[in-house]
C-alpha cells in the first residue's frame, strides 16, 4: 500500500508541473489512494504496539516479595512481624531476622537521664534525651504510657532520697509534657537509693546511680 | 551467614555482712564524777528440782549481767564460783563473803522446770546493810525465762533509781536477711528475732504504736510507697496510707490517735497528719521545699522534721499544728532522722560529715553532743525510758543494729546473723 502511495504522491507532482487537463483527473484519484494507504498504515501500527505492552505486565510478583523479607527493620515497628509472614521459609531467612530484630531495639528503647549530685534540675544532656525519648513516645510508640522511675545514689539518708528522687521524676515528666507528650500517658514512681543500677562506692557507680528510668506500663 | 549473637552479662554482688554477737559488754564508768558504779553480784541461780538444767541458771545469770551492765548504774558479774550454801531467804544468806569482796548488791535466785511450766523467784539485796529491797516471783512457761528475768532487771532499776527500766522492750527493724528489705522485730537485747512481713517487695522505716501492739511501715508491695499497719500477733497488712505518691516515715502520736508522715500526693513530700484509721489528711507544713521524717514531742504538741527549704536537708520544729516553724539544727550542712527522746529534753539525729555521726540536742537547740564517732550511723531511735538509743551502724563489713546509752558510750552491736540491718525502731513500752 505504501507503494502505490508513493506511485500518487509522483503523480500528483506530475501533474502539478505539468498544468495539462487530462492530469487533473488522475490526481484527484491518486489524493484518493493516498488518504486510503495513511489510513492502512497507522491502524496497523497501533496494533502492534498493544500487544507488547500486555507482555510486559506478566512479569512474575515473586521477586519483590523477597526483598521485603530483609529490609522490614526501618519501617516494621514490631520485629515479630516479619517472622510470621516468612515462617514457611524460615531455615533461610532467620539469620537475616536475627539481625534485624537487633537493629530494631536500641531505636525504640528509652534512654535513661543522669543528675548531678543532690540536684533534680535536668542538664543539657537530660534534655537531648528526653528529646530522643519524646520522638519515640509521639511518633514510634503514640499510644504507650510509660513510668518514670527516680533514683538517688547511696550516699544520702534513705528517706530523704525518696522524695529527692521523686523530685528527679517529676523534672522529667513535666519536660516531656513541655515536648508535647499528653500527661496522661505518664506516671512517676521513686524508687529513693533503694535500686542501684551500679554497685560500687565511687564517682562511677553514683553518677549512674542518680538517674531517671523509663518504663513501659 | 552473618549470624553474630550479642549477649549481655551483669552481675550483681550484693555484699553479706556477717556479724558476731559480740558478748557481754564490759562495764563503762558514768562520766558525772561523784557517781561511782555499783558493785553488783549475781549469785548463780539455784535450780530447785533435779529437772531444771543448767543452761537455765546461765541464761538468767547472761540476762542480768548485760542488762544491769548497759544500764550504766552498775557493774555486774555473775558469780558462780562462790560456795554458798542454803537458799534465797534472808536468814540464809550469808553476807560476809560479798562484803569481802567488796559488793554493794547482791542478786539471789532460784527456779523450777517442770514439763513446760516454769516458777522463778529474785530477791536484791543491800549487802552493806543486809537488807532485802526487792523480791519478785514469776510464774509461767519454760520459754518466757528470758521475760521474766529481764522484768526483773526493770524493777531493779526502779528501786535504784526511782525510774524503771526498759529490758523487756522490743525492736523492730529492717533486714535483708531473706534476701530483700523485710521488717523484723526482736528483744532489746537481740535475742528472739522474728520476721514480720514476707511480701518479697522493698519495707522500710517500722514504727510502733504506743501500745506496742501494733507497727506501721511502708512497702512497694502494690508497686508503689504505701503505708501499711500489721497488729504483732496477725499476719494480716492492711493499707493506711495508699495515696498517689509517697506515703513514707510514718510515725504515730503519743497519744495512739494520729499518724504523722510525708505524703506527695499534692505535689512535693510534705509533713501530714493522718487518723490513726488512715482517714482525714490534715497538711501542716507549707513549702516547695521536700519535707520528710516527722517525730512527736512526747507531750503531743510540737512535730520536728527534715527540711531542705534552705538547700541541704536540716531539722526544724513546729507546733503540731503546723505553726510556729523554727529551725532546729544549725551546725552541719546535712542533718537527717530526727527523734525525740520521750523524756522531752533531747532531739537524736544524724548528720553527714562524710560518713553519718549520730548526734543528740537540746529541743532549744542548745547543747548540740556528738555522740558515735567511729562507722557510718543511721536512724536512731530511744528506749522508752530515754536511757538508751538504738541505730544503725555500718563498721567493717557490716551493717548491723546497734544499741548504746544516751551519752554515747556502751556501743554494742546487737543484731545477729545474715544480710544488712536498717532503720530500728524501739517500742514505746
Amino acid at each position: 500500500m505504501y507503494n502505490l502511495y508513493v506511485l500518487i504522491m509522483k503523480f500528483q507532482a506530475k501533474s502539478l508541473t505539468n498544468g495539462t487537463k487530462e492530469t487533473t483527473m488522475k490526481s484527484k484519484i491518486l489524493c484518493l489512494l493516498t488518504a486510503l494507504s495513511l489510513a492502512v498504515l497507522v491502524t496497523g501500527g497501533c496494533a502492534n504496539k498493544e500487544v507488547i505492552k500486555s507482555e510486559e505486565a506478566v512479569v512474575p510478583k515473586a521477586a519483590p516479595a523477597v526483598v521485603e523479607v530483609a529490609k522490614p527493620a526501618p519501617v516494621e515497628p514490631v520485629p515479630v512481624a516479619p517472622v510470621a509472614q516468612v515462617a514457611p521459609v524460615a531455615p533461610v531467612v532467620q539469620p537475616v531476622e536475627n539481625q534485624s530484630a537487633k537493629a530494631s531495639a536500641p531505636e525504640l528503647s528509652f534512654e535513661a537521664v543522669y543528675f548531678d549530685y543532690d540536684k533534680s534540675d535536668l542538664r543539657q544532656d537530660a534534655r537531648d534525651v528526653l528529646s530522643k525519648n519524646a520522638e519515640i513516645l509521639l511518633k514510634s510508640k503514640p499510644d504507650a504510657k510509660i513510668q518514670i522511675e527516680g533514683n538517688c545514689d547511696d550516699r544520702g539518708s534513705a528517706e530523704y532520697n525518696l522524695a529527692l528522687g521523686e523530685r528527679r521524676a517529676k523534672a522529667a515528666m513535666q519536660y516531656l509534657v513541655t515536648l508535647g507528650v499528653k500527661a496522661d500517658r505518664l506516671s512517676t514512681i521513686s524508687y529513693g537509693k533503694e535500686k542501684p543500677a551500679v554497685q560500687g562506692s565511687d564517682e562511677a557507680a553514683w553518677s549512674k546511680n542518680r538517674r531517671d528510668e523509663f518504663v513501659l506500663k | 551467614m552473618r549470624n553474630t549473637c550479642f549477649i549481655l552479662l551483669i552481675l550483681l554482688t550484693l555484699p553479706l555482712g556477717l556479724f558476731a554477737q559480740s558478748g557481754i559488754p564490759e562495764a563503762v564508768e558514768v562520766t558525772a564524777p561523784g557517781n561511782r558504779l555499783l558493785k553488783l553480784a549475781i549469785d548463780a541461780p539455784r535450780p530447785l528440782d533435779p529437772g531444771s538444767t543448767v543452761d537455765s541458771a546461765k541464761e538468767i545469770s547472761d540476762v542480768l549481767v548485760f542488762d544491769m551492765n548497759m544500764s550504766g548504774i552498775a557493774s555486774a558479774e555473775s558469780r558462780d564460783q562462790l560456795p554458798l550454801p542454803g537458799g534465797t531467804k534472808i536468814a540464809d544468806t550469808d553476807f560476809m563473803p560479798w562484803m569481802t569482796g567488796g559488793y554493794d548488791l547482791l542478786i539471789r535466785s532460784e527456779y523450777s522446770i517442770k514439763g513446760d511450766d516454769l516458777t522463778v523467784e529474785f530477791r536484791m539485796f543491800d549487802v552493806l546493810n543486809r537488807k532485802l529491797m526487792t523480791t519478785k516471783r514469776y510464774l509461767g512457761r519454760k520459754n518466757e525465762l528470758r521475760r521474766f528475768t529481764h522484768s526483773f532487771a526493770d524493777e531493779v532499776l526502779l528501786v535504784i533509781t526511782g525510774e524503771k527500766g526498759c529490758f523487756t522492750s522490743k525492736i523492730a527493724y529492717v533486714s535483708t536477711q531473706t534476701g530483700n528489705k523485710e521488717i523484723y522485730v526482736m528483744d532489746w537485747d537481740g535475742h528472739n528475732p522474728l520476721l514480720l512481713t514476707r511480701n518479697g517487695s522493698i519495707n522500710m522505716n517500722p514504727d510502733f504504736s504506743p501500745d506496742g501492739r501494733d507497727i506501721i511501715f511502708t512497702s512497694y508491695k502494690r508497686g508503689n510507697p504505701d503505708l501499711y499497719r500489721r497488729a504483732l500477733s496477725n499476719t494480716a497488712e492492711i493499707a493506711l496510707s495508699n495515696r498517689k505518691g509517697l506515703n513514707i516515715t510514718g510515725t504515730w502520736s503519743p497519744d495512739g490517735s494520729m499518724i504523722a508522715l510525708a505524703l506527695s500526693k499534692d505535689g512535693d513530700a510534705e509533713i501530714y497528719t493522718l487518723a490513726k484509721d488512715g482517714g482525714n489528711p490534715v497538711r501542716l507544713s507549707v513549702s516547695h521545699a521536700l519535707e520528710v521524717y516527722p517525730t512527736w514531742s512526747p507531750d503531743g504538741k510540737q512535730i520536728a522534721f527534715v527540711s531542705d527549704r534552705l538547700g541541704k536537708p536540716q531539722i526544724f520544729v513546729m507546733n503540731a499544728d503546723g505553726g510556729n516553724v523554727r529551725r532546729l539544727t544549725t551546725s552541719g550542712s546535712y542533718n537527717v532522722n530526727p527523734r525525740w527522746s520521750p523524756k522531752g529534753d533531747r532531739i537524736a539525729y544524724s548528720r553527714s560529715q562524710g560518713g553519718f555521726q549520730i548526734y543528740s540536742i537540746r529541743a532549744d537547740g542548745t547543747g548540740d553532743t556528738q555522740l558515735t564517732s567511729e562507722g557510718n550511723n543511721e536512724n536512731p531511735s530511744w528506749s522508752p525510758d530515754g536511757r538508751f538509743i538504738t541505730f544503725s551502724s555500718k563498721r567493717g563489713n557490716g551493717q548491723g543494729v546497734y544499741i548504746m546509752r544516751a551519752d554515747g558510750s556502751g556501743q554494742i552491736s546487737i543484731s545477729q546473723g545474715k544480710g544488712s540491718y536498717f532503720q530500728p525502731a524501739w517500742s514505746r513500752n
